[in-house]
């Protein structure tokens, strides 16, 4: 029973975000430090490219933009579950452990596991993966009361203890390791859109064609869930079933993108705040947007990091941090 | 006839145990009101009725079933609850808040039916609501909003109402307002009402059976001319009343009291 008014301002604020999406990606294929123009972008992308031309796009270019873009999508959606099933606009990925879990996981492989590149490359964002699931359980296990049940707000606090736990123990294994090795995991911290070969998109994809319809689907309630628990049980929703399931995918979807482009936080934070100041708080509504803003916010970011510095250079979560962090200072100040 | 009872329930806050093996039955479409002290676990004992709060043992029986094992959405198409003043739902409109009592009766991706949009229309109706369903819930005056927790319950369309304290906040035309259209539910619809009341007379008024606690235990279930008696309202309240009756509706009626001698509270 949404107002017709408010689900046309939706499909405007989507189309525009398409568009700006476009837009990005149109401007960020043709930028980089090997040159191709944009003139040569369309007949390249059909065929009609020099042997260089194609590698660039089809090599480099496109599947590091896909994967941003995929990334954001699902940190945003990720962030917008968090959000709806804690109560607490200041929610993130983050704070349920996934950033920190992946990040320790990812050291502790990168530090003792010593095996070759190529199925090196494939077997990380496994490890960060199973590093952020086994976290978030812990969470979870640590934060559940047999008593009262599962608390929120104790999610909440249990996380955060539990991320600045596992940073300690990243610089406990940092410190005692060889200087080459601690500058990949210290890039990886940071963010660095790592995994830019089209396998990697499959570590994301998936996760995302299941849990994007799953959670529209569970929209209203998530609706019921943020609204109040008392009121919610009323209405003959399971609260510990669904919060379990999606808790679950807030986890896979956010562990699935962290661990191909390294630790970023704050998309998932600011997309579905974003989403919600454009078009309410209903997840019907903003659940299609914050995933826009997301991939939006995170592909931007790529585009100006990897043309601001030379020649590395600088990671999107860095520069997703210099959106994030005032904007979260921002919320902090207006509550 | 009790379609709805307790057996020997024991409910509690960690270790900390508030409501003592209580077995009760609430009477069939009839008003019932729990009235007691504060911290007395009258909403405590609510909220394990209504499945809100996991109780440490006993059970809650509805037409034969323990409650704990049911299907809770089906649950939800039996009992409805109005929690305690439930905090601002951020921007959403009357008609939407009140939409949310069909969850219970939707499936899928949830697309309201023409059954759904009719109980909408008719809980806005009767709780005289419809006239600002388009305006926000937020920008209502506390007895507007009331009215629209109430409405959402009722399109939730159930046999049993539960509401705990729903006049706290609301000045005297109001909560008379909100009592009138219970009773108005109970006496035209066959209606289920439990309420946790503190305005004693107006449990008189309006109840048909009160349950009065005292530290999760009770005292004294039955009438308003059983309950409403000095020696009951003393342990209790630890007050000493002095009851009468309501010159328009002839129920007993707390006319003045004093607190016991000796007694601190």
């Amino acid at each position: 029973m949404i107002q017709a008014d408010l689900v046309t301002k939706q499909r405007l604020t989507f189309i525009s975000l398409l568009v700006l999406i476009v837009l990005t990606v149109a401007t960020g294929l043709g930028l980089g430090d090997a040159s191709l123009s944009y003139q040569r972008l369309l007949p390249t992308f059909f065929g009609q490219g020099t042997f260089q031309e194609e590698f660039i796009l089809f090599s480099i270019r496109l599947p590091r933009i896909i994967i941003t873009l995929l990334a954001g999508m699902a940190l945003a959606l990720s962030g917008s579950i968090l959000q709806g099933i804690t109560r607490n606009e200041l929610a993130d990925p983050g704070i349920i452990g996934i950033n920190s879990g992946a990040g320790v996981a990812v050291a502790i492989f990168f530090l003792y596991f010593p095996i070759e590149v190529g199925p090196f490359l494939y077997l990380l964002p496994i490890s960060a993966f199973i590093g952020s699931l086994l976290t978030t359980s812990l969470i979870y296990i640590f934060s559940y009361k047999r008593s009262s049940g599962f608390a929120p707000i104790r999610l909440v606090l249990t996380g955060f203890g539990f991320s600045m736990a596992l940073s300690g123990v990243m610089i406990v294994l940092i410190s005692s390791s060889e200087r080459q090795k601690v500058d990949f995991i210290a890039k990886w911290l940071a963010g660095t859109i790592w995994g830019t070969d089209w396998p990697f998109i499959w570590a994301i994809l998936p996760w995302l064609i299941v849990l994007l319809p799953f959670t529209l689907y569970k929209a209203q309630r998530l609706n019921l869930l943020s609204l109040n628990e008392p009121v919610a049980i009323g209405l003959g929703l399971a609260i510990e079933k669904e919060r379990m399931m999606l808790l679950l995918s807030a986890v896979a979807l956010a562990a699935s993108a962290v661990s191909v482009t390294g630790g970023i936080s704050f998309i998932g934070l600011m997309a579905p705040h974003i989403a919600k100041a454009l078009v309410g708080p209903r997840h019907q509504l903003f659940l299609p947007i914050a995933v826009l803003i997301g991939s939006w916010l995170l592909l931007l970011a790529d585009t100006i990091g990897r043309n601001i510095a030379s020649p590395d250079g600088m990671p999107a979560g860095i520069v997703v941090s210099f959106i994030g962090a005032p904007y979260f200072i921002y919320l902090l100040l207006k509550k | 006839m009790v379609r709805l009872y307790t057996k020997h329930l024991n409910i509690g806050y960690g270790e900390r145990i508030i409501v003592k093996d209580l077995s009760i039955g609430i009477p069939d479409r009839k008003i019932t009101a729990i009235i007691g002290a504060n911290g007395c676990g009258k909403s405590t004992l609510l909220k394990a009725i209504t499945r809100i709060h996991k109780y440490e043992s006993g059970a809650v029986i509805l037409d034969g079933k323990n409650i704990a094992n049911e299907n809770t959405k089906a649950l939800a198409r039996k009992m409805a609850i109005l929690p305690q003043t439930p905090e601002s739902v951020s921007g959403l409109t009357v008609a939407e808040l009140v939409s949310y009592g069909r969850f219970p009766y939707q499936k899928g991706f949830g697309p309201l039916t023409k059954r759904d949009y009719e109980m909408i229309e008719w809980a806005l109706q009767v709780t005289r609501t419809s006239e600002f369903k388009d305006q926000s819930v937020d920008a209502l005056s506390g007895g507007q909003r009331q009215r629209v927790w109430i409405a959402m319950a009722l399109a939730q369309d159930t046999d049993i109402i539960f509401l705990d304290e729903p006049t706290t906040y609301l000045d005297m035309a109001h909560q008379l307002e909100i009592l009138e259209l219970l009773e108005k539910l109970n006496v035209q619809q066959g209606r289920t009402i439990v309420m946790v009341l503190h305005d004693l007379n107006q449990a008189a008024r309006f109840a048909d059976y009160i349950i009065a606690l005292k530290t999760g235990q009770i005292v004294k279930a039955g009438s308003s001319e059983e309950v409403m008696t000095r020696d009951v309202l003393k342990e209790v309240y630890q007050i000493d009343a002095e009851i009468g009756r309501d010159p328009r509706t002839n129920k007993p009626m707390l006319m003045t009291y004093n607190l016991l001698k000796g007694v601190t509270i």
